[in-house]
């Protein structure tokens, strides 16, 4: 496994937020850790970016056990729910933060960033401040600065909630693509079922801090472990393709 | 079985009731933006006035502007030396500030608790008295530099001015940028570390880029301070003169009310421009610090972590912490202490000197303060949220007229107010009144901006869902704007109360025989030399002031609590 | 918030009732008032120069029935406040303070005349002629020396104002601010005097050793006390020469005179009570026993020199070493000497 959760555990104020995690994900996989607030979801990626330290067990990631380093020096960058986007910089100096701590000259640096940001289609407001941008944009501000430092895990919190619905359609269609192109390892954790049905190589599904399934998005959707599951997942009709991806999502009382 | 009439009726008399309730609420509203404003005009605007107006008076009665030419060729050297010490000052009183925000923002557990309480005995800070302990510590015969180090330093010059002055401003400054740094995005910091930044980068970065506005805040506040302090060159400035020690001068000395009124209006000028600046700068700060983000109680940052520079703001604040608990232990020892040819003995016979101030004296100080902190807090509060979310015309005059007492030295704003009300009909001299107003006007303010910066965080739809819900203008105060201010109260009752227990300048001339205060004891006492008498005042101010603060910080921990537990 | 609010409230009522009923402890019910004196009533408002003279005004609350309210001030701050009341004076009676700022306040028409029989026992200086002003006392200005910082830096005891300009004294003396200071304005104006032509030469020379000027009227006493500089410009008195075995002080009487100030007592013109604080003045200055009790409170014997009749004081100094000074001088010449004596006391490193 390219990224291995052993048994982590994280409690505060003597109550299990998670408990006994263990999981794990293939090399260029995206995992969806799907769950109702207050499930551990976060709390689980913020061990894995090592914004916390767990109480038990390791995290594994090529191989190495990196449990004790400190974010800075983990090769794992992250998208958050606010973006955390450095208001007195501009979209480019935002993009392209992460390199100088990389050994990227300055000229390197801005080419490399230019790139990025075209990738997100954002070519043209290099030079804009952060607060003239819409929430879109900012999201693809916050992905591009995530991405370019070319960790080998990106973890992405919540990173389509702030955004309307077309929005939130768009940019899932757009994430999928970049992830598939640059072919980094995701973790995205998300209270949004559809959201994880369409983007996930597979689902960890979680409640109280214990992972209840883990499986490939049809597996999880097609055969929910439990009636938790089942309930929390919702009965929207799913149709199919043939190669276990989803074509349609047929939401209840709406005609096909 | 209840009729169907029965209810109509009853819905029609709320109804009715509640229609004269909106209009008396809108009369009510009326009412007290009125108050508010009138308020402003007659208690700071009409002194002013009053104090220009005299400088404008020549030696046969008419209007003349020959005082300022007087001044101007008088005072040039004193101007600069002002501007000087208001230079250096407000650096080292911003790096200071800074560094010791940090450090209480970042420590954890006992340390943090360690620098609060340092921090909130430094706020306290009675009049003269830190400058005397600084000469008894550092002076040609200081406790440090002579008996422990065998030095013989001269410490009446402006450096020592500076210090002290420096020193003096850092908790009310710190206390301003902690509020700035719990609002930074703890998104943006985590971040720069996701990325790679460590500590110390992150401090370039990303913390002191996005405080710097505040920074110049704090350097624009300490500047001003700094020209406005007469205190600190009175004792320790030896012959080195600032204009505000020379208005003093000119009050006590010359009592030549027309030049000293001159000399004001020079102080004035800058101040005007400065809040105009500084009013830009937060509105920049604001930017940059969005309250809409998740605004945090820690910073998720670590000072030891953070380099040299992390350590270099270590030392610095260590420094100032040793300094302040070396200032406060000497002044409290000094009521003990007696000197008898060079060698100190404990005594409590200041103590008995003590007992004749009486404590009906401090009583009075304390009940004094607890009015004008509790009506000078509501006052700010009004003020603050009229001015900020209510589009008045003239909003930007009020504004600056509310933060013009900061700027002048005390003894001036007091002397306006004999100019200004001790004639029929507005005779207020010899109340209490005067003196209550005077300090309530002279806080309003630092009141003001503490309770401005706390409205910032309340979203505006949120009044906006509260009227839409049918709550009048009063109701979205007392539900939704007051509720939303509870942070912004206790700083502001401690700042008022503070200041109320340990302003004298303003008030020198206002007091009444039969209405003393500790304070205006404590300025006779230094002014008559008196050290040992003045320090146990100064200690029983301190610890007075301390006490009230920790049950008013009680009981608001009690309501919150409650009101936690009841949602 | 509603219940923090009024918990506040109340306790901020609680207060109010606490000093209310500490204040009504303080008043004393009066003995019965002497038939000489004349109907007065309500409370006489006085500033004074320091808070130690209750007895004397209990005294006279004894005497009248006139309660006394006394409130701490220097002259400097009278006048000042004087000058912006604008003729409604918040006080009743100035008592005590350089005669200089009391001249002034004569001359700015802030006075109310008094006159009295015994008046006429007061040496013509130490009275104006209307009536405007008294003197209560003399303040005398000597030199403090501090014994263990003199033998430190290895200097000679100072005898006379002349030997003050000896540039052994570089940087180690103090004086106050004459603006701020009556006692030291007295030193500038009677040394101006006698010394005639070379007056500005002597305090230009005298200035080169001086330290700095105090800004208030105590700091050459503390200074000089607590070992900071060898040599102050002081007001004498019995204080002084507490201080003086306490701390290990020489006090010298400059063998080439001692400049002296009266200390000024006087009525406010318009003032609320200004019959009962007439008659104070009536009062004090009729009675030897009440200037006795005066000279005991305030540790001074200036009176003798004032009222050479008066029985049971005796002065600790000779009076021949008193300087001749011309005092209607103090207040016309005030303004002048001050503007000429300001640039004296700038800060010399900057002007270097």
């Amino acid at each position: 496994m390219y990224l291995e959760l052993d048994r982590l555990s994280k409690q505060f104020d003597g109550k299990y937020a998670v408990h006994d995690l263990s999981l794990g994900l293939e090399e260029g996989g995206l995992l969806c850790i799907l769950g109702s607030s207050g499930c551990g979801k976060t709390t689980t990626l913020n061990m894995i970016g090592g914004f916390l330290k767990p109480d038990g067990g390791r995290v594994l990631l090529d191989g190495q056990d990196i449990t004790a380093l400190p974010p800075e020096r983990r090769p794992v960058s992250t998208v958050f729910q606010s973006y955390g986007l450095f208001p007195h910089m501009s979209v480019l100096q935002n993009v392209t933060y992460g390199l100088k701590f990389r050994g990227y000259s300055r000229a390197e640096a801005k080419e490399k960033g230019r790139r990025y940001l075209s990738l997100v289609g954002l070519a043209e407001r290099e030079n804009a401040r952060i607060g003239e941008l819409s929430g879109g944009q900012q999201q693809r501000v916050a992905l591009a600065r995530a991405l370019i430092v070319e960790p080998k895990l990106c973890l992405l919190d919540e990173p389509l909630s702030n955004l309307d619905a077309a929005l939130r359609v768009r940019m899932r269609g757009e994430l999928k693509r970049l992830q598939r192109e640059l072919g980094t390892t995701m973790v995205f954790v998300t209270h949004d079922q559809e959201e994880a049905l369409i983007l996930a190589d597979s689902i960890a599904v979680m409640s109280e801090g214990e992972l209840l399934q883990l499986g490939s998005a049809e597996e999880v959707f097609r055969h929910p472990a439990n009636d938790y599951i089942a309930s929390f997942l919702g009965l929207n009709d799913i149709v199919w393709k043939d190669d276990g991806s989803v074509l349609k999502v047929i939401r209840h009382g709406e005609k096909e | 079985m209840k009729s169907a009439g029965a209810i109509q009726k009853n819905t029609e008399k709320r109804a009715s009731h509640d229609v004269l309730f909106s209009l008396c609420e809108n009369a009510a509203d009326k009412l007290i933006l009125l108050v508010l404003l009138g308020s402003v005009l007659l208690f700071i605007l009409w002194p002013i006035a009053c104090i220009a107006l005299r400088s404008l008076r020549g030696a046969d009665g008419g209007v003349s502007f020959a005082m300022f030419g007087t001044v101007l060729r008088q005072c040039g050297e004193s101007l600069r030396n002002s501007v000087f010490v208001g230079v250096f000052t407000a650096v080292l009183s911003t790096i200071l500030s800074l560094s010791a925000a940090l450090v209480c923002a970042t420590a954890r557990g006992w340390k943090k608790t360690l620098c609060m309480i340092i921090m909130l005995v430094a706020m306290v800070s009675p009049p003269f008295v830190s400058s005397l302990a600084y000469i008894q510590l550092y002076g040609r015969r200081g406790w440090i530099t002579y008996r422990l180090l065998h030095l013989s330093l001269n410490p009446y010059n402006r450096w020592g001015v500076i210090l002290m002055q420096s020193i003096s401003f850092v908790p009310l400054n710190a206390m301003f940028l902690s509020g700035i740094l719990e609002k930074l995005d703890e998104g943006s910091l985590r971040s720069a570390r996701d990325l790679g930044a460590s500590g110390g980068v992150i401090l370039r970065d990303i913390v002191l880029p996005l405080i710097r506005p505040a920074t110049l805040v704090c350097l624009l506040l300490s500047f001003v301070r700094s020209l406005a302090d007469f205190g600190t060159p009175i004792i320790i400035g030896g012959r080195f003169s600032t204009l505000a020690a020379d208005i003093y001068l000119q009050v006590v000395g010359y009592s030549d009310l027309e030049k000293s009124s001159a000399m004001n209006m020079f102080l004035l000028i800058p101040s005007i421009v400065f809040f105009f600046v500084y009013r830009a700068l937060m509105r920049r700060s604001d930017r940059l610090t969005d309250a809409s983000r998740t605004a945090q109680t820690e910073l998720g940052l670590l000072l030891p972590h953070c380099g040299a520079m992390g350590w270099g703001m270590i030392a610095l604040s260590t420094v100032f912490f040793v300094m302040i608990v070396l200032q406060y232990g000497c002044v409290f020892l000094s009521g003990f202490l007696k000197s008898t040819k060079g060698v100190y003995s404990f005594t409590l016979q200041y103590w008995d000197q003590l007992w004749r101030i009486g404590s009906s004296t401090m009583l009075r100080s304390v009940e004094y303060a607890l009015i004008v902190s509790i009506a000078g807090t509501v006052f700010a509060m009004l003020f603050a949220y009229y001015m900020d979310r209510r589009r008045i015309i003239g909003r930007s005059l009020f504004d600056c007229l509310a933060t013009l007492p900061y700027m002048l030295p005390g003894t001036c704003f007091g002397i306006g107010y004999i100019l200004a009300f001790n004639h029929a009909p507005l005779k207020l001299t010899g109340t209490a009144l005067i003196v209550l107003a005077n300090m309530l006007f002279k806080q309003l303010p630092t009141s003001t901006k503490i309770c401005t910066a706390s409205l910032a965080l309340l979203p505006e739809v949120q009044e906006r869902s509260a009227r839409d819900l049918g709550a009048g203008r009063l109701a979205v105060l007392r539900d939704v704007v007051f509720p939303a201010l509870r942070p912004a109260f206790l700083s502001c009752f401690v700042y008022n109360f503070t200041s109320s227990m340990t302003t004298a300048g303003s008030i020198i001339f206002l007091i009444d025989a039969k209405r003393q205060l500790a304070v205006f004891k404590l300025f006779d006492a230094v002014y008559q030399g008196d050290y040992a008498l003045a320090s146990l005042i100064a200690s029983v101010i301190t610890v007075i002031v301390l006490l009230v603060e920790g049950l008013a910080f009680l009981i608001t921990r009690k309501g919150e609590n409650r009101r936690v537990s009841r949602t | 918030m509603k219940k923090l609010f009024s918990l506040l409230l109340c306790v901020v009522m609680v207060l109010s009732l606490v000093a209310c009923g500490s204040k009504t402890d303080d008043t004393q019910t009066p003995d019965e008032p002497q038939d000489t004196a004349p109907e007065l009533s309500g409370t006489m408002k006085v500033v004074a120069t320091g808070d130690v003279y209750g007895p004397l005004f209990d005294a006279f609350t004894a005497d009248t029935g006139v309660e006394v309210e006394c409130l701490s001030m220097s002259s400097g701050e009278v006048l000042s406040k004087l000058r912006a009341e604008g003729g409604t004076p918040s006080a009743d009676l100035w008592f005590g303070g350089g005669i200089d700022a009391f001249m002034s306040a004569k001359d700015d028409g802030l006075l109310e005349p008094v006159t009295f029989d015994a008046a006429a026992e007061l040496g013509d200086e130490y009275k104006d002629t209307e009536g405007y002003w008294y003197s209560k006392g003399i303040t005398i200005v000597g030199f403090l020396l501090n014994n263990s910082l003199m033998e430190e830096l290895g200097l000679t005891a100072p005898e006379s104002w002349d030997d003050l300009t000896d540039s052994q004294y570089e940087g180690e003396i103090v004086m106050s601010n004459p603006a701020v200071s009556g006692t030291n304005y007295a030193v500038v104006n009677a040394l101006l005097q006698a010394k005639g032509d070379q007056g500005w030469d002597y305090f230009e020379a005298l200035n080169s050793n001086i330290a700095y000027y105090g800004k208030r009227g105590s700091d050459p006493k503390n200074k000089v006390s607590s070992g900071e500089f060898a040599v102050g410009i002081s007001y004498i008195d019995a204080s002084i020469e507490q201080a003086a075995e306490e701390n290990d002080l020489t006090i010298v009487y400059p063998s080439d005179g001692m400049p002296w100030v009266p200390e000024g007592v006087a009525v406010f013109k318009n003032a609320e009570n200004v019959d009962a604080a007439k008659y104070f003045v009536e009062w004090l200055f009729s009675s030897d026993d009440h200037l006795r009790q005066l000279a005991e409170i305030e540790q001074k014997n200036g009176i003798k020199v004032i009222k050479p009749s008066i029985e049971g004081i005796e002065l600790s100094y000779d009076p021949t070493l008193l300087m001749t000074e011309d005092l209607s001088l103090f207040g016309s010449q005030r303004t002048e000497i001050l503007d000429r004596f300001e640039p004296l006391m700038g800060d010399k490193a900057a002007a270097e």
